[in-house]
């Protein structure tokens, strides 16, 4: 379990990070949400020691974070960074050797990744003279060499092309499946969705809101869609006890209704089938994208 | 710092070395160094061939035994003489300044030169004639005291004793070569940091090692390839020299060839930590060359002007200064001692502040390096950094 606890920077005028605390349970796709400035990549070089924090801590698997732990860590930093003019299979086994692998075990992980990602016969070539795509599946492969028990990645997701995007999901998920803690940022909130368990949205510095994706998207507040044939408009629903519902609105025919907490929706249901004949009736769920403009006032 | 904390930092040193002393530049600038060595050697040995022989007065005594020493002590040293009766010492001695005469053997007596080489090196005609000429009065009169010079004649200057030109010629081809190696790779070492900055490998690495074991393990291979590309030149230097004869290597007093080893090390350890700090200041690489001005600044001045040095009697008080300010010592003081105008206890003085300087050198560029090797941007200012606290 990757815990971060109360922490705070400050540059100059500007508070980076305001007290921010979150957990993220092992062997997860936990994705780190918020707007462009919120402190998402502040908070990930914390984690690696690359940044000085003001106050709290990080703990991993309950001890403060040191580094030697670090060294059991993968991260991809959100500006790609390998020596450009380096051979690739050198580079894999120079960082392997640096988180702490022999050199024949730094050689033969970094073997068995560039042929996983299909760059075995560019093992020689300089990282500038591969492609884009290639580049960034050497960065992905830089950050696994060492096999690390939690993989940080900073908008892993960026400039991908489709095919590239469902690599990267496919090996993220495979981490997970064998037991490694993920944390990345993104801001495609379709692909969040789709990838992770759990989120963690932040905005200037502090969490905003935090769960799993599916409580997020019913929210603390859960949310009907009703439709009685014969009143589209809904006149039946604005006469619902406010100490059980509230009606919002009403979109394309089907009203909606927010429920009261802890209100049974059984008692809506009924009040719409004495009004008439119920064609629809389910809970609304919101999409991520409607979570986090809700709970950061921006949008995606 | 434990066995692990210099395995890691031995792994970034492996890394400058294997990836710098692969690459076509440190070849070819070894080939070109190597090159201008042997030519350097060579060529003046070659010109020295077609030379006029040695002038030779001699006075007093009998002509034909004293012609006899002149030759034999030309063919020992591999010096062409021309022998050149003299009536007396007054005219001797006024040929000899006016450059007329090269040496004088007085009968039994001395041997007169118009300069005494520095430290006795240099020179060796007047050094070989001495020696037989003293052998061969020895032989004709024992028992007799030994003197202090052993057999040999007192060897007598009519000016004081300086540097001999080969000497001065040494110093010279120490200065360049600390020179250009300090700034070689020095910028390299600069390069190299704006280039870990610039890619953001820097924020990879640095997750696993501290900034300081980067620092270290970097100018560690840098400086360990510039001390194998110096071995070479040196070699090629003394070798070829002593094997064509050169004048050149003759005057490589081994006391400037230590003092110059240990200028190029201490001086490398002072200026590379600077250089890194002056890397890690800019956020592209582009930004080195102005970056670096201030650090390559002072080694440049000691270099320009030790031509004034080398070809001068006696360096001027500011010289002589800056060969005890460890910013210029490691090209001025080296020049100084070939140049004969400073006792090897002041090079021994200088050498110390120097290491001083260096500790004081690492701390500063140390923290500068520490504090901004994570922080991209506009490019930093030294006092900045200094005034605010770790990144």
């Amino acid at each position: 379990m990757l815990e971060l606890t109360g922490l705070r920077r400050r540059y100059g005028s500007v508070i980076a990070l305001d007290g921010l605390t979150f957990t993220v349970p092992p062997g997860q796709v936990f994705g780190f949400l918020g707007p462009n400035g919120a402190g998402k990549t502040t908070t990930m070089r914390a984690i690696f020691g690359l940044v000085a924090l003001d106050g709290g801590e990080v703990r991993w698997r309950g001890a403060v974070v040191g580094e030697q732990a670090r060294r059991r860590f993968g991260y991809m930093p959100e500006e790609r960074g390998l020596y450009p003019s380096m051979p690739i299979l050198d580079q894999l086994v120079y960082l392997g050797r640096l988180h702490d692998l022999t050199a024949d075990a730094a050689h033969e992980a970094a073997r068995t990744w560039l042929r996983r990602l299909g760059l075995a016969d560019r093992a020689s070539s300089r990282l500038d003279a591969l492609s884009h795509g290639n580049q960034q599946r050497v960065q992905l492969a830089a950050a696994l060499v060492h096999d690390p028990e939690l993989l940080v990645l900073d908008e892993p997701f960026a400039g991908l092309d489709p095919g590239g995007v469902d690599e990267m999901s496919q090996i993220l998920g495979e981490r997970a499946g064998a037991g490694v803690t993920v944390v990345f940022s993104s801001h495609q909130l379709d692909l969040v969705e789709h990838l992770c368990e759990a989120v963690a949205i932040i905005n200037h510095g502090r969490m905003v809101a935090q769960g799993a994706v599916t409580d997020l998207e019913r929210g603390d507040r859960p949310r009907l869609a009703v439709r009685v044939a014969e009143d589209p408009a809904g006149d039946w629903a604005r006469a619902l006890d406010p100490a059980i519902a509230k009606m919002e609105g009403v979109d394309a025919g089907r009203v909606l209704i927010a429920l009261a907490p802890g209100a049974d929706s059984q008692l809506v249901l009924d009040a719409a089938r004495a009004a008439g004949t119920v064609e629809h009736f389910s809970f609304e769920s919101r999409r991520l994208s409607q979570v986090f403009r809700d709970v950061t006032g921006e949008e995606v | 710092m434990s066995r692990h904390w210099w395995q890691k930092t031995w792994l970034v040193a492996q890394r400058e070395l294997r990836t710098r002393g692969r690459s076509r530049a440190y070849l070819v600038t070894t080939v070109i160094l190597l090159l201008a060595v042997a030519a350097g050697v060579v060529i003046p040995a070659i010109v020295a061939r077609g030379s006029k022989p040695e002038r030779v007065g001699i006075v007093g005594g009998p002509a034909a035994a004293m012609t006899r020493i002149v030759t034999e002590a030309g063919r020992i040293s591999g010096t062409k003489v021309t022998v050149v009766p003299e009536p007396g010492l007054a005219t001797a001695e006024s040929r000899l300044r006016s450059g007329d005469l090269s040496t004088v053997l007085v009968d039994g007596t001395e041997v007169v030169v118009k300069q005494v080489a520095f430290a006795g090196t240099g020179g060796s005609f007047p050094v070989a004639l001495a020696n037989l000429a003293g052998l061969t009065k020895v032989l004709g009169q024992l028992p007799q005291s030994t003197g202090p010079n052993g057999f040999a004649l007192p060897v007598r200057g009519l000016i004081p004793p300086s540097a001999s030109l080969t000497t001065r010629l040494t110093g010279l081809f120490t200065s360049v070569l600390l020179w250009i190696i300090i700034q070689v790779y020095g910028q390299q070492i600069a390069m190299g940091v704006a280039e870990e900055k610039q890619s953001r490998i820097v924020e990879v690495i640095l997750a696993t090692i501290r900034p300081i074991q980067l620092l270290v393990g970097k100018v560690l291979g840098m400086g360990l390839l510039a001390m194998l590309q110096t071995a070479a030149t040196v070699a090629v230097f003394l070798g070829l020299g002593s094997a064509v004869g050169s004048s050149v290597v003759h005057g490589a007093a081994p006391g400037i060839v230590i003092a110059g080893a240990v200028f190029l090390i201490v001086g490398y350890a002072f200026y590379c930590t600077a250089y890194a700090a002056a890397g890690s200041l800019v956020s592209r690489q582009s930004e080195i060359g102005t970056a670096i001005v201030p650090v390559t600044l002072p080694l440049t001045l000691a270099y320009v002007l030790s031509y004034t040095v080398l070809y001068t009697n006696g360096a001027n008080a500011f010289y002589r200064v800056l060969g005890f300010l460890p910013p210029t010592s490691p090209v001025a003081m080296p020049v100084l001692y070939a140049a004969g105008d400073v006792p090897a206890w002041q090079v021994a003085v200088s050498a110390v502040l120097l290491a001083a300087g260096t500790v004081w050198m690492t701390r500063i560029a140390a923290t500068i390096y520490t504090r901004s090797i994570l922080r991209t941007g506009a490019r930093l200012r030294i006092r900045q950094v200094m005034r605010e606290a770790a990144h």
